[in-house]
């Protein structure tokens, strides 16, 4: 029987959990793992669907606009109001990919950036609901995961469960349809398939796990920040996928935790933290595509020898750009 | 034998310019039928037209009674069509058994979406990839990356993956293009050994090619059926020799 | 009533065809380069600061928006020569990415030069009082910009349609491989079309200085409203940017007496409608 999770995947997910936490505080700790989903949740759009995404700060937000308001204004319990955000921006994300997958790549990346600020501008102006520029403050965890050491347990739970999923999905069928999409979208549709149909498809799962990021985001710090509505921080999400590696399942999780720690470096002796990141961003781009994982990759090649063929097609998951 | 495929008047226009016109021939249940003609001549937008990517501008494509032009080039799987491309069009990422998986997968599962269970978990869709991946002399590189095959093993996998449903229909365009002798010779031979069980329509420009596996040819010229018929018909067709095959034939 | 909706078409009309200029920059390189210009915006912005820094120099408003742009343009050379050409071979995403960074940076780059606080322009001398045109009463450098931009709009169409290097250009934007086969050197013609992109981005936030404040973020406001012009326009479509970003000027002006705080969002919502109504846009030819 084919396993899950290959196991440099499996160490890397049990490392960071244990490590997080003990490196950083545990909120910091809970904090990567939030951001860790939205990136993996980019990601299939990125790297298995082989779409550009410029707008996923819209799904993080309105997931976690909606938990906030949810909780703040109306009083909702924590563990009702994230399924409720996470519904609501499933409901969008297949509403603005009806809109945006029947459109070109190009079209698609301008499309997904501009509603993202329409969003923006929406957190931005609707002051008696969102905070407008102050953005929302007032969450309270529930007392059940209130300090910081049940938050974060409740964050990883929340955390794997996710993974399993989106693991699960992108070994599915319609998880290597995407990628044959990804591949060859004439091809895929000759072959049979109703290109638009899966990718709107991927849109979705992908903007729902977003919105589940930024449902828990909101608990986080106990308040909304309106910084994650706006479309500098879709940069950030793709900063971390591609610095983590989109070719590989858990790359964008270990992009989330090196985009933290450099944010947390560089604020200490720099107010310029957009500067560094977009000088890493252009390195990366330039230079190191593969990410953290293709590095990796190459390091562990020359240490240990190329691999020959694989012969498990399970582990054969693995896409290269 | 009854009549398979029917190319009804046919016409293709872009702005003007008539790339096709009032093509028609029939092909019967089994058989191959070449279409051929210089470059430039519509063959390949004729092809086109039957296989959806094109809307003709008049005209249409039955197939087993069912319109298959003027379509969406996803449908035509759906009425037991299957196609090859020209340029060797695979899933560079994907390895070779995954690459015929997806063909398989449709024809197995239709239309369904599956998000839960694992891409691997039918054993019918794997016994199909292994008996096609074995027709066509690939089955040793199952698990390879498709991206690390040789070109013309490339080409193999290319029609691997238009066999793996069991079309019924089998259209192949120029599918000795770029290839070296012996990679033609390979593909020819395969090709042989489909005729009979499947219905094919195959584009070619390669005259010695066409002239020894085709039943009927239809020889195209600027848009237009110069001549139809079997090869000995066209190979006598002085309109064809003079247009087309000149000293060789 | 009248009157204010008036000088809000006239208003809407000013920042409308600043949008033009901005929009036909974007699709220019949209055209030949088949990415969108992530740093677009930014180079907007610095065509604003750099009009601002030349009036503090020397005083003079006419000689910034002259030569203003032009540094932009320098900055769009050294863009496109050391950076996205290294990328051409890549994938098309990363060429896109690898401009975002660099907006990244040139807008926190305003900030380590200029400072984070915003500032404004005040327009020449002579244009910086008001003209009664009858049925309003109008401040003179909205109406001297319209008329300016609306000359410059004609320039650049002619340019485009009746110069043999805008045929280049325009060529270019249909099939970059055809150019290359009738000998123009590629590379060139991609590095004066980034040019000449950064140069009407520059150029409209050169204009567009003593009618909005400078901040170090008016070039990210600026990138997706040049992004909407664009996808209403048609890819590809010169006029359609031009009718297109005066369609968006106006309809932002004209909600604001309504809805103010709409009118930011409304673009958006003509973009969606258009995507779905008219995907190919109003002139769109892909």
């Amino acid at each position: 029987m084919n396993r899950l999770f290959n196991l440099p995947t499996l160490i890397t997910i049990v490392a960071m959990i244990i490590l997080l936490p003990i490196v950083q505080r545990p909120v910091v700790a809970a904090e990567v793992l939030t951001l860790g989903i939205a990136a993996l949740a980019l990601n299939l759009l990125l790297g298995y669907t082989g779409l550009l995404s410029f707008g996923h700060a819209m799904f993080f937000g309105i997931g976690a606009y909606c938990t906030g308001i949810l909780a703040v204004k109306y009083d909702f319990s924590a563990f009702t109001a994230i399924p409720i955000a996470v519904v609501v921006t499933a409901v969008v994300s297949w509403l603005i990919g009806l809109v945006c997958v029947r459109r070109s790549g190009l079209y698609f990346i301008m499309i997904t950036l501009a509603f993202n600020q329409m969003f923006y501008f929406i957190a931005y102006s609707w002051t008696s609901m969102t905070g407008g520029e102050d953005g929302l403050p007032g969450l309270r965890r529930p007392s059940l995961i209130a300090d910081q050491w049940s938050f974060y347990i409740f964050t990883v739970i929340v955390f794997l469960i996710t993974v399993v999923l989106m693991k699960r999905f992108v070994d599915s069928p319609t998880g290597r349809i995407l990628q044959a999409i990804r591949d060859n979208p004439a091809r895929a549709a000759a072959t049979g398939y109703d290109v638009e149909r899966y990718k709107l498809i991927a849109f979705v799962a992908s903007g729902l796990f977003t919105g589940l990021a930024g449902a828990i985001f909101a608990f986080v710090f106990e308040i909304v920040p309106i910084d994650k509505i706006h479309l500098l921080f879709s940069g950030d999400i793709l900063f971390m996928t591609l610095i983590g590696g989109s070719a590989s399942f858990i790359g964008p999780l270990i992009g989330a935790a090196f985009y933290t720690w450099l944010q947390e470096t560089v604020s200490l002796y720099w107010d310029r933290w957009p500067m560094v990141l977009g000088i890493v961003f252009a390195l990366v781009v330039l230079f190191f595509r593969t990410g953290i994982v293709g590095m990796a990759e190459v390091f562990g090649q020359k240490v240990f020898g190329k691999r020959v063929v694989k012969t498990a097609s399970a582990e054969t998951t693995e896409a290269h750009r | 034998m009854s009549v398979a495929l029917q190319c009804k008047g046919v016409s293709k226009h872009f702005d003007g310019v008539k790339a096709v016109s009032n093509v028609s021939f029939d092909v019967q249940q089994g058989a191959l039928h070449t279409v051929i003609g210089p470059n430039g001549a519509g063959k390949t937008t004729l092809f086109n037209c039957i296989t959806s990517e094109y809307a003709p501008t008049s005209g249409e494509v039955l197939f087993e009674g069912n319109r298959i032009s003027g379509r969406r080039p996803h449908e035509l799987p759906g009425f037991g069509v299957s196609r090859s491309f020209q340029r060797t069009s695979i899933f560079a990422n994907l390895t070779v058994a995954q690459n015929v998986w997806l063909s398989a997968f449709r024809q197995f599962a239709g239309n369904k979406i599956e998000i839960v269970r694992s891409a691997d978990s039918h054993p019918e869709v794997a016994e199909t990839i292994t008996r096609t991946l074995e027709e066509v002399g690939l089955a040793r590189y199952a698990d390879a990356p498709a991206i690390e095959l040789a070109h013309g093993d490339q080409r193999l996998l290319d029609f691997a993956i238009a066999l793996a449903p069991k079309p019924r229909l089998l259209l192949l365009d120029e599918p000795t293009a770029g290839l070296s002798r012996s990679d033609t010779q390979r593909v020819m031979h395969l090709i042989e050994g489909l005729k009979g069980r499947y219905t094919i329509v195959l584009i070619e420009h390669k005259m010695d090619v066409v002239m020894r596996i085709s039943d009927r040819i239809t020889v195209m010229y600027f848009g237009e059926v110069l001549a139809e018929g079997t090869t000995d018909e066209i190979r006598a067709n002085p309109r064809v020799r003079e247009a087309y095959l000149g000293r060789r034939a | 009533m009248g009157i204010l909706i008036a000088s809000q078409i006239l208003n809407g009309l000013a920042t409308g065809m600043l949008y033009a200029l901005v929009g036909v920059g974007l699709t220019l390189v949209l055209g030949m380069l088949n990415i969108p210009n992530f740093a677009h915006g930014v180079l907007y912005a610095f065509g604003a600061y750099f009009t601002y820094t030349i009036v503090q120099l020397t005083g003079s408003f006419y000689l910034a928006v002259l030569v203003g742009p032009l540094f932009v343009v320098l900055i769009g050379f050294v863009l496109e020569s050391q950076g996205i050409r290294r990328l051409y071979s890549a994938h098309h995403d990363y060429q896109l990415l690898f401009l975002f960074a660099v907006a990244l940076i040139l807008q926190e780059a305003i900030i380590l030069i200029w400072g984070p606080v915003g500032f404004s322009v005040l327009p020449p001398k002579a244009l910086s009082g008001i003209v009664d045109l009858g049925f309003v009463i109008y401040p003179a450098y909205r109406l001297a910009l319209i008329v300016v931009t609306t000359l410059i709009t004609i320039a650049l169409w002619l340019f485009l349609t009746r110069t043999s290097i805008g045929a280049i250009v325009r060529a270019g934007m249909e099939n970059r491989e055809m150019i290359a086969v009738l000998g123009t050197d590629i590379n060139r013609v991609f590095m004066w079309t980034f040019g000449l992109g950064a140069y009407l981005a520059g150029l409209a936030g050169a204009l567009a200085s003593p009618i909005i404040g400078l901040t170090p973020s008016m070039g990210g406001d600026m990138l997706p409203i040049s992004f909407v012009i664009v996808v209403i326009a048609g890819l590809g479509s010169i006029l359609g940017a031009i009718a297109s970003g005066v369609l968006i000027g106006i309809a932002q002006s004209l909600t604001s007496i309504w809805w103010p705080e709409a009118s930011n969002a409304v673009i958006y919502v003509l973009m969606g409608l258009m995507i779905v109504l008219r995907p190919q846009g109003l002139f769109g030819t892909r």
